[in-house]
């Protein structure tokens, strides 16, 4: 295996080229932004959330930690700080994984298919218990109000053709998940 | 059979024992210390004659220490009545000789629990034969803290015993080994009583012991006091043990029915159930939550089961097929009830009887031996002939065989052979001459790394039999180290003693190497545990102690009293002072030719310049002492770099492991590592704990917002209101919104002005997190709750919680709100009345706090009428909040005194006056108690809070010796990575593993192959799109390029195109802010690239040389 800080620069160099648009905090390759698009046949589709990621000194053996920049509503994401309690990240995290499959994998799946069981929001957790419907109506005023596209990191022109390329590619990954995951 | 309660019968017999002190006296050169140990006697007489045998020495010596013990007792009598575990416990400690102090036995309670150290201090323990073995096991002893050791030898201190032994210096030789070596001993701890015998034993003597220890007796004597021991009613535990050159052995006979009660020392694992099926047998299906950990054949028990009832009747049923989530009981469940919810299994840990043989019956019939090295499989049996011939040898010749003696060497070699001929068919061994030279040759001398291996093994090994804690070792164990010698075949000559403290050493490694020992430029990197071991070894082994030798070693900690117990070199009137400083003073003292520099600097990047360039390119070696993975990290690729042999160790608990990092032949530290542990999931720490761990890490999480972070905030707001309410106001998010919502809240609402508001925060802080939340909790998540797919919400590993019902005549309660009240009290500068220690007056005080009804709130309840309203509540702008905020703020500022400023409290584990792990524990317990989990003890809540890392002495002084032995290699020189040895060894089981290195990863690319230890080097000052190049020209196209943490270049970023035609230097300089020094001619980029085929090429750093 490479050492861990080639990890990290190829791992960086995979998302990039994924077409994300990836934003570097001080040229350091601890921390970083990258915008994500809210996977279609979900309420959260149309919205676009920064995602704070930072890399441990660890990483790749220990996972990165994955924050919301801007609101969601979303059982499993803390309202107030944005953390992610998603279980393959903090739990289940292996050396195998790397940031591509967080945004194309984990986190689509995470916003698909939320799990009301282990919550972070309990209130948007109950409500979706409770009326799928109101929270999905909860889910999406927030999203029209915290993550409309043109809100997130004022996009240079050159970055609007990087972003339709973006959402292509995680609808094609949403695909993928859809077809595997358990409804 | 433990022997415990014998304590008291040592009572008859130590008269005798210094009776014969007595008679010893005559001696005239031991005068001093002989008045010095006859004064302690007496003293203990007297205590023991009263009865309260309570330490005398410590009343004497650190009667602060049982001032201390008393005051908490005070305080904790407030607590006495409810946690009746807690005092019972004391009430134990109080009671009988074994009051534990916890400060400086905590990281050993954290290993052995009470239990174990009780036993321990009723423990009476004779060593017999004080050379560098005796020496090494008495020490570690002591400092666990038995309640005595008597140390016999009727031999006096030689100039061969300075290669070993770290208590004498060159004023003892001619003294008695036992009685030179009181004082020192004694100094490592006060509460322990040691005596001296200087005559020939008898066997009686023997009944005063629970354990006796010999390193340097004859087998026949051996099995003498042996058939005496295993006859004794009750058994004395018995242990021959001796280091000859490179060669060990132990042999161990705790009686014929010994029984162990914790086999391996492991936490109790456990499961939460999913499912039970009826059925035989039964299968039991765990959650996926955390994988199980149990094997075949272990003990579990079940509770808390709902529906299958019957398997919660405490009864031990034995586990088959277990997996990762589950496992088949032994049980036939057909008839039970069928299973609905709930149950936790857990382990229990059987007793086990052990029936030792004595050594007379054991050496014709030995039974398995411990292997250690499976590269040597067929040593044991061998060394087992060798030892006996060994001791032949010497009975016959009055003497040992010589080094360098091919005479001597071929006695020996012949009385094995004629051993080994009288044993049976089938049990004959492989005699092999070349290895029974070494051990002939080296057979006088005790080597310091072979005694504190032994030392750690044979200590632990008494551990055993004074507690029934961990697996004794059943029963021979035999090591040896030849790889150590020189590589070069040595001449006879070079064995020749000079007459100098090293000639045992000499004796075995020739003056070659001793000279190369001495001239050795060493870094130890820590000055801890391990660092106070190391240098006590290296000192003894005469490593940098030449003329061109410098041993530099650096730790910026200072002493601190849980240090003690297995830190040495310091004495309880150094704490606060520098760790390295006076270690330094205490390896010098042993050795006075140590070269040795200490330093207070902490090693990384801020330290580079102390520890530049020239520093490490002038080092033979660098030891690590260290105790977390960052620095070991960090040291490691330092030693990478500049191609330093690197010998890195650490221990946990009785676990211990050594990895040699030597360049080119082994694979580097950082190259394979552990998974990092796991974390609890956010949510489970919020709302859904469902182990104790968990109730801690959101105790740990509670005390620093409450106590550290906001008070924190509250001085920053108050530093600077307007720089501060601007940030929050640009930040304009739900974190700050938090921020000034905490601050405003202690300077307004919360405001404690006197005790009594204090109190009232504690006592409403309690109703808030263990009344209030829960109920919160439980109405938005109602018992019988259904996630979408109908199941259940409550389902395993969720606990449902209950609220608690305040009461003052719950003592924890009242505790709870006591720790809470004068923790809050110190952040606002309140000064603590003393009737808060009165339970009777704080109940007063805290029924008078007015407690508000708890209405839970209904948003996420009420969804479609209040849909609108509750949409508006919880999505108002942050923005307009936060200003709202502000401008509460200023009003209320305006009514603080000026400079008024809170003192944040920054949790401190080891001051149990403090407070700290009061309130922790209570918050940790009560939340325990919300949701049914078992609460802990403050003791153990401070291990698993305070992130306490069990270590003892004894794994800490093997774990060195080991190292040691790998330092003759690496100094001498030339040796093969075959030579060198990894081990990983447990100490409870007990469990030595040795392996050779791993060697570092090969890359191939075209026709060029590297490792880790190579560097490429670019000269001439080179421009980014050179070095591309240059790259290009090896097919290799890089796309990533950095300096540091910082990013020079990668291929992706347009902007980065612009600096194709800068020189590396400058853009290194500019862009990653490197600071090159002066005198610094190049820097090291790390460089990510591909081959034509889009593979990824891990290729070496590379060097670029722009002077």
């Amino acid at each position: 295996m490479s050492s861990p800080s080639k990890r990290r620069e190829m791992d960086l160099m995979k998302l990039m080229m994924g077409d994300y648009k990836v934003e570097m905090i001080n040229d350091g390759m601890q921390e970083f932004y990258v915008d994500f698009h809210g996977p279609s046949e979900s309420p959260y589709h149309g919205g676009v959330w920064r995602i704070r990621v930072e890399l441990p000194d660890a990483y790749p053996y220990k996972s990165p930690s994955i924050g919301f920049v801007n609101k969601i509503y979303h059982p499993n994401v803390d309202e107030m700080s944005g953390s992610v309690c998603l279980d393959v990240i903090n739990q289940t995290w292996s050396p195998m994984f790397d940031l591509v499959n967080v945004f194309e994998v984990f986190l689509p799946q995470l916003l698909l298919y939320p799990n009301p069981s282990d919550p972070l929001n309990g209130e948007a957790a109950a409500l979706m218990m409770r009326d799928r419907a109101a929270y999905e109506q909860r889910v999406k005023e927030y999203r029209e109000k915290y993550a409309k596209p043109e809100d997130i990191g004022a996009a240079p022109e050159e970055n609007s053709s990087d972003e339709e390329l973006s959402e292509d590619e995680s609808d094609s990954s949403d695909e993928q998940v859809a077809g595997k995951a358990d409804p | 059979m433990l022997p415990i309660k014998r304590a008291c019968e040592g009572v008859v017999v130590q008269e005798d024992i210094e009776n014969n002190n007595d008679n010893n006296g005559n001696n005239k050169n031991t005068n001093e210390s002989k008045s010095e140990g006859a004064s302690v006697f007496k003293k203990i007489r007297l205590a023991e004659a009263t009865d309260s045998t309570v330490k005398i020495t410590s009343e004497v010596v650190c009667g602060e220490n049982n001032i201390n013990s008393s005051n908490n007792h005070c305080s904790d009598s407030l607590v006495k009545g409810k946690e009746k575990e807690e005092a019972s416990i004391m009430a134990l400690g109080d009671a009988n000789t074994t009051g534990i102090d916890e400060d400086l036995h905590s990281r050993q309670l954290a290993v052995y629990g009470r239990e174990t150290m009780r036993r321990l201090f009723a423990s009476n323990i004779l060593i017999s034969g004080m050379q560098g073995l005796g020496a090494e096991i008495a020490k570690n002893l002591i400092l666990a803290g038995v309640k005595s050791v008597t140390l016999h030898d009727e031999g006096a201190v030689e100039l061969w015993d300075l290669s070993s032994n770290f208590i004498f210096t060159e004023n003892d030789l001619g003294k008695n080994r036992a009685l030179a070596s009181v004082q020192k001993l004694q100094e490592l701890n006060n509460a322990v009583v040691i005596r001296t015998s200087t005559k020939k034993l008898t066997k009686e003597q023997l009944s005063d012991f629970q354990a006796v220890i010999f390193t340097d007796i004859s087998f026949e004597k051996a099995i003498e006091f042996n058939d005496y021991c295993h006859n004794h009613q009750p058994s004395i535990a018995f242990i021959k043990t001796e280091v000859r050159g490179l060669f060990g052995s132990v042999f161990c006979d705790f009686g014929p029915e010994f029984t162990v009660i914790d086999v391996d020392g492991e936490e109790l694992h456990r499961g939460i159930i999913a499912s039970i099926s009826n059925d035989n047998p039964a299968l039991v299906s765990c959650v996926d939550d955390e994988r199980l950990e149990f094997q075949d054949g272990d003990l579990v028990v079940f509770s808390e089961v709902h529906g299958m009832s019957e398997l919660n009747d405490g009864k031990p049923r034995k586990i088959r097929n277990a997996r990762a989530y589950s496992f088949t009981l032994e049980d036939d469940t057909t008839n039970y009830g069928t299973y609905v919810k709930g149950g936790i299994v857990t382990q229990v840990k059987q007793p086990k009887v052990l029936n030792f043989k004595p050594l007379r019956e054991a050496l014709t019939k030995p039974g398995d031996f411990l292997l250690s090295d499976f590269s040597k499989f067929d040593r044991p049996p061998l060394l087992h002939v060798a030892f006996q011939a060994l001791d032949k040898f010497v009975s016959e010749l009055g003497r040992f065989p010589v080094a360098g003696s091919e005479e001597d060497a071929q006695k020996l070699i012949s009385i094995a052979t004629n051993i080994n001929e009288s044993l049976g068919n089938g049990r004959q061994v492989d005699i092999n001459p070349k290895l029974l030279r070494h051990f002939a040759f080296g057979a006088k001398a005790v080597l310091n790394p072979m005694a504190a291996m032994f030392g750690g093994i044979v200590g632990q090994e008494v551990v055993k039999a004074c507690s029934g804690k961990f697996h004794p070792l059943f029963q021979f164990f035999y090591f040896d180290s030849v790889e150590s010698l020189p590589s070069e075949p040595l001449d006879s000559s070079d064995f020749r003693p000079l007459n100098s403290r090293y000639d045992a050493q000499i004796s075995v490694f020739g003056s070659k190497l001793q000279k190369k020992l001495e001239d050795a430029k060493v870094f130890i990197v820590g000055s801890g545990a391990l660092g106070c071991e190391f240098l006590k070894n290296v000192a003894l082994m005469g490593v940098s102690c030449g003329s061109r030798g410098k041993l530099t070693i650096t730790d910026d900690d200072v002493i601190e009293k849980s240090n003690l117990s297995r830190q040495f070199l310091f004495r309880d009137w150094n704490i606060g002072q520098a760790k390295s400083t006076v270690a330094a003073a205490a390896a010098a003292s042993i050795n006075p030719n140590l070269k040795i520099e200490a330093l207070q600097n902490r090693i990384g990047p801020d330290t580079e310049n102390v520890f530049d360039d020239t520093f490490w390119e002038n080092l033979s070696v660098v030891i690590n002492a260290l105790d977390n993975v960052n620095a070991r990290l960090y040291v490691d690729q330092r030693c990478l770099y500049f191609q330093k042999p690197l010998l890195e160790s650490g221990t946990l608990g009785a676990k211990c492991n050594t990895q040699m990092v030597i360049p080119h032949l082994t694979e580097n530290y950082g190259a394979s590592r552990d998974p990092p542990e796991k974390q609890a999931p956010m949510c489970t720490l919020h709302s859904f704990p469902h182990n104790i761990d968990h109730c801690l890490t959101w105790a740990r999480s509670e005390f620093e917002g409450l106590l550290e972070k906001t008070p924190a905030e509250v001085n920053a707001y108050l530093s600077n209101p307007s720089e501060y309410s601007t940030a929050m106001t640009n930040a304009g998010d739900a974190q700050a919104r938090d921020n000034l919502e905490r601050v405003l809240d202690c300077l307004d609402k919360e405001r404690c002005e006197t005790f009594q508001d204090c109190v009232t925060w504690a006592r409403l802080k309690f109703e808030d997190y263990f009344a209030n939340r829960v109920k919160q909790l439980i109405y938005t998540f109602p018992e019988d709750a259904a996630t979408s797919t109908g199941a259940p919400f409550w389902s395993a590993p969720k606990r449902f919680p209950q609220p608690l019902q305040f009461s003052t005549a719950d003592f924890s309660h009242l505790h709870f709100v006591m720790a809470g009240s004068i923790l809050r009290a110190e952040t606002f500068g309140i000064p603590i009345p003393d009737w808060v220690k009165n339970p009777k007056k704080l109940a007063e005080v805290v029924d008078k706090v007015m407690v508000p009804e708890f209405q839970p709130k209904k948003d996420a309840r009420i969804v479609t009428d209040e849909k609108a309203t509750s949409m508006s509540t919880s999505s108002i702008d942050d923005s307009a909040v936060i200003a709202e905020l502000i401008s509460k703020l200023e009003q209320c500022q305006e009514n603080l005194t000026p400079g008024f400023r809170m003192r944040p409290i920054q949790f401190e584990k080891d001051d149990d006056t403090n407070f700290h792990m009061d309130l922790i524990a209570g918050l940790a317990n009560m939340r325990a108690r919300n949701y049914s989990i078992p609460e802990v003890d403050k003791l153990k809540a401070k291990f698993i809070a305070g992130r306490i890392i069990p270590a003892i002495a004894t794994s800490t002084t093997m774990a060195t010796g080991l190292v040691c032995l790998e330092l003759y290699k690496v100094l001498d020189g030339g040796h093969g990575v075959e030579d060198y040895r990894n081990t990983f060894a447990n100490l409870a089981l007990p469990l030595f593993s040795m392996a050779e290195p791993v060697p570092p990863k090969v890359i191939k690319h075209e026709n060029m192959s590297w490792t880790v230890w190579d560097r490429w080097i670019l000269k001439g000052n080179p421009t980014l799109r050179e070095l591309l190049q240059w790259l290009k020209e090896k097919r290799l196209n890089a796309y990533s390029i950095s300096c540091g943490s910082c990013l020079l270049y990668n291929s992706m970023f347009p902007r980065h195109k612009e600096r194709m035609d800068k020189r590396v230097v400058n853009l290194a300089r500019e862009v990653a802010k490197v600071d090159l020094p002066p005198y610094r001619h190049h820097l090291d980029v790390v460089v990510a690239c591909q081959d034509d085929e889009d593979n990824d090429v891990d290729i070496p750093q590379v060097s670029i040389y722009f002077g």
